[in-house]
């Protein structure tokens, strides 16, 4: 088995790529029947009539079919980096695209399944740039819960890959409506929540769906992390935001104080004992060397200012996340230069803002230059990865340019992640992630027609379009 | 008549300093005329009726705040004042059936499983943000319920959100009663959770019938004291009344719509058994995920339902839930609202709804209705707001594309004929409010927070 994502040294995504491209060519087409998920066969107990035909979809773990070589024509290619081909061909190969370009000069292989395109959209598949997905099932179940570890704020060593649920019925929901990327994160509860994974929302198994594990580390700083300090009857440090940054920094401070000694300890002429492995300081290495991002979580001004400030003093690598309270700020955060995931668009504004202030925040950070991506993170009861093209569209209600909406679901997040060599465009030679819908891909009202991932048509079916199907035909009247 | 006691400020820098000083007293002291004009034509736009399709050049025409004609042309008299809506899109004001807003954390009685004499009016907060950002979003009518941790819950109340007018001038006038009942998950968990009654559904239900139980035993008393009064029985004794027994007899006298807060299928077969078993009518199931698995048995009760567009998964009795519920709801005959149940949601009621052209395929105006027309039936003022038809209230938004689009966003909110929201206005974008708005810190979702846990 070549699959060893717990390893410390993240894989290359061409590694991870590479891997499930070979899964997926049937290596290991021999597993067995499909595993209902527990979550679902619980329910199933419950309703003896629902759930009890899983189609091809459910599970992740079957039915993924080699890819195939597949042209899709005449359709509207959105290209993200080279603009709009109005009738375009698109060439998938190997899991790869292999060709893109106007129908007049790019040439439909043989031998290609044709996917007719005409009048519809053809865009790269969208990049969720925070998620849970895999983290829990039914969202008020703690059985099924493992969104993040609470019983500290410093948990640099927890890793999302090792809770992540491949079989969810919630990957399939999400991604008939185009979404073929994500970032896993932990919930936003601690200081340092755990270490975030990039996977791909099809596969024959978990390890063919992380594509990058620990690709990287998940801060907050907001006054909503004090909770364990400033809960009813607790005395437990920190209480406040002071304790907060004062615990990061010690945090940072204690990490290099391990390297120093780890390399002392390195040292062919050093005597005494070996230096003892802190898996808490091991993982804080790489991101103290800024090898990796951290995504820093914070939603008021100040509190912006306060984590950026850390971030400065122990040269993190950041992309700031959130800053929906932070409109009297643009400016300095476009002079920070990093990456920001914005939003959510509908995080509500403070008492006696304007409606449209957080509405118009995409539009005002990327006018001031910033590279911006959006994410179905919410803190409010909408979090849903199907619904992230809605964000974008909302965003370009209130003044973003619909480029930069597309760019912020693909490519943009893609960058920010450091994978955008492989994701998030219409170029050759990058994964073949490819959605076919029927307009406009940001509207409420389009409907996606088919997704490819690494250029195989995935089924555009999920537990919901199973219980759709399993009920029209008994309450509808016939015509 | 509302419009005399406006408060009218020109100069928003000015008025919101005036707004702060003033607003006590000048809200209440305001008599002037007010300048709403009589006749309003707004004319050039595409004219989304909710009732009688869309007229892609038409015109409205408002006498008194109500809608006098709409059409390709209108009669309106000369000195009309007229708005040009060229290129914009026209539709009833949205309403919302089911709101938490403006409640503070008053959400929940939950001290006893039934508790039908609270009135949520007395919790209804007129200054809240959450009310604000709705009106932005083109909604004129919310129905502000008791949330879902009692088995029988409180008494609704009917607002039109003319944000900015005293709390008297923003109730629905003589809109009907509602009251709230939930089953499922929220009551037991709430009274499970302390070793109380109900902790199951069957908990749940049998409270319900001995509530109702309780109630016939009050009414035969009654019966029986006007009974003697009405053949001068001097030994006649008057029953205690009792305010509780009294709004469970109004439920079994049919003088309050029944909204029941409920998610399985199975329980609405219950719901209704137990409303005909008591001889009532549920007005409408809120949730309702799974109906279109019972659609074609509900249809012909005529409850309707208010549901969501496509939250999911939040708790075993959402799992269930389907995008296509309200579409193949609304396809086995059953009436079909969507509704907010958040304060965030509410903002963007226009875009669930478009997604219903996603889901199932519903045509446009049946999409506008079931956040218009049927959430009005629902509150029982179908008769009075929900569409663009003559004689109904000027509840209208003016949009800059089609609403159901994601790039929809209301420009100007008219109620009563008067102009509420434009958000072409520096500052908030309201005309009638100028001062500090309160903030609840509560998310106006019941079931996110727990049924009031």
């Amino acid at each position: 088995m070549i699959f060893t994502y717990w390893q410390p040294d993240a894989r290359s995504v061409e590694k991870w790529i590479a891997a499930s491209i070979l899964a997926a060519t049937g290596l290991f087409a021999c597993l067995g029947p499909q595993r209902v998920h527990a979550q679902a066969a619980a329910h199933s107990k419950a309703h003896p009539t629902s759930a009890s035909t899983p189609g091809p979809d459910g599970p992740n773990t079957t039915a993924v079919t080699p890819p195939q070589l597949v042209a899709i024509t005449g359709g509207k290619l959105l290209t993200i980096t080279h603009g709009t081909i109005e009738n375009g061909v698109i060439v998938l190969e190997n899991g790869k695209i292999a060709a893109v370009g106007p129908a007049a000069s790019t040439k439909v292989p043989k031998d290609a399944q044709v996917f007719n395109a005409k009048g519809m959209t053809v865009y790269p598949g969208l990049f969720d740039a925070e998620t849970q997905l895999g983290l829990f099932e039914v969202e008020s179940d703690e059985n099924s819960n493992d969104r993040v570890e609470k019983s500290d704020e410093i948990f640099p060593q927890m890793r999302v890959v090792d809770a992540f649920h491949a079989e969810t019925a919630r990957i399939p929901i999400e991604r008939i409506n185009g979404v073929t990327n994500a970032i896993v994160a932990p919930a936003p509860e601690d200081s340092v929540a755990g270490q975030d994974a990039l996977i791909q929302l099809y596969g024959k198994d978990r390890n063919a769906m992380i594509l990058t594990p620990d690709i990287a580390l998940a801060m907050n700083f907001q006054g909503d992390v004090r909770r364990r300090g400033s809960a009813p009857g607790s005395s437990k440090f920190p209480a406040t935001r002071m304790g907060l940054a004062s615990q990061l920094r010690q945090t940072f401070l204690d990490t290099q104080n391990y390297m120093a000694e780890k390399a002392e300890a390195a040292k062919p002429d050093h005597k005494g004992p070996q230096a003892k492995i802190d898996l808490k300081f091991e993982a804080l290495i790489p991101y103290l060397k800024g090898e990796k991002p951290v995504v820093f979580g914070a939603y008021q001004s100040y509190e912006v200012e306060v984590a950026m400030g850390i971030a400065k003093e122990f040269n993190l690598k950041v992309i700031l996340n959130h800053v929906t309270h932070a409109q009297d700020l643009l400016d300095t955060i476009a002079s920070y230069n990093v990456p920001v995931i914005v939003g959510s668009i509908y995080d509500a504004p403070e008492a006696n803002e304007r409606y449209d202030a957080v509405y118009s925040l995409p539009a005002e950070l990327e006018k001031r230059g910033v590279k911006i991506a959006l994410s179905s993170f919410s803190d409010g009861p909408t979090a849903d990865s199907r619904n992230l093209p809605y964000a974008a569209g909302y965003a370009v209600a209130y003044g973003l340019p619909y480029d930069e909406a597309m760019k912020a679901i693909t490519l943009n997040p893609a960058e920010m992640f450091g994978v955008g060599d492989k994701l998030g465009s219409l170029d050759v030679g990058k994964v073949a992630n490819v959605v076919i819908a029927n307009g406009d891909p940001l509207d409420v009202r389009t409907s996606v027609q088919q997704v490819f991932i690494e250029g195989t048509a995935i089924p555009m079916t999920s537990r919901q379009t199973q219980l759709r199907d399993q009920y029209l035909p008994l309450t509808q009247k016939p015509k | 008549m509302l419009s005399n006691t406006n408060l009218r400020m020109k100069r928003p820098a000015l008025g919101l300093l005036l707004g702060l000083l003033l607003a006590p007293f000048s809200l209440r002291a305001q008599t002037k005329a007010p300048d709403v004009p009589l006749d309003l034509v707004i004319k050039n736009a595409t004219v989304m009726t909710a009732s009688h399709g869309t007229i892609s050049r038409g015109s409205v025409w408002v006498h008194q705040g109500k809608i006098a004609g709409v059409g390709v042309t209108v009669s309106a008299p000369a000195d009309a004042t007229v708005i040009d809506a060229t290129g914009k899109f026209l539709t009833p004001g949205i309403i919302d059936p089911h709101s938490h807003s403006a409640l503070g954390d008053d959400v929940n009685e939950a001290t006893s499983p039934v508790t039908p004499s609270m009135m949520m009016i007395d919790a209804f907060d007129n200054m809240d943000s959450a009310l604000y950002r709705a009106l932005a979003a083109g909604v004129t009518t919310e129905l502000l319920l008791h949330g879902s941790a009692n088995v029988i819950g409180g008494q609704a109340v009917v607002i039109k959100n003319k944000f900015g007018l005293p709390r008297d001038q923003m109730l629905f006038p003589n809109a009907p009663r509602s009251i709230k009942f939930a089953s499922g998950e929220n009551p037991k968990r709430v009274y499970g959770h302390r070793n109380e009654l109900p902790s199951t559904r069957m908990g749940n239900f049998e409270v319900m019938r001995q509530s109702f139980e309780d109630a016939k035993a009050y009414m035969a008393s009654w019966d029986a004291y006007n009974a003697k009064v009405a053949r001068n029985d001097k030994d006649a004794v008057a029953p205690k009344r009792d305010l509780k027994l009294e709004a469970l007899a109004d439920v079994l006298r049919g003088k309050l719509l029944v909204q029941i807060h409920c998610y399985r299928a199975d329980e609405f077969l219950t719901e209704e058994a137990i409303a005909k078993q008591y001889g009532y009518k549920i007005r409408a199931f809120h949730h309702a995920l799974e109906m279109y698995k019972v659609g074609d048995q509900i249809a012909p009760t005529g409850t309707a339902i208010a549901t969501f567009a496509d939250w999911w998964g939040y708790k075993d009795e959402a799992w269930d839930a389907i995008p296509w519920n309200a579409t193949m709801s609304m396809r086995e005959g059953v009436r079909v609202a969507l509704k907010s149940d958040s304060n965030d949601y509410v903002r963007r009621l226009n875009q669930e709804a478009g997604k219903m052209i996603h889901y199932g395929g519903a045509s446009e105006e049946e999409a506008l209705q079931m956040i218009t027309l049927n959430p009005a039936w629902i509150i029982g003022v179908d008769d009075r707001v929900g569409s663009i038809d003559t004689g109904k209230d000027a509840d209208l938004v003016v949009w800059n594309v089609d609403p159901l689009s994601i790039y929809a966003r209301a420009e100007k909110v008219y109620i009563d004929g008067e102009l509420f929201f434009d958000s072409s206005l520096p500052g908030f974008g309201t005309t009638q409010f100028h001062g500090v708005m309160h903030s609840s810190g509560f998310s106006g979702a019941d079931d996110e927070d727990g049924g009031g846990l």
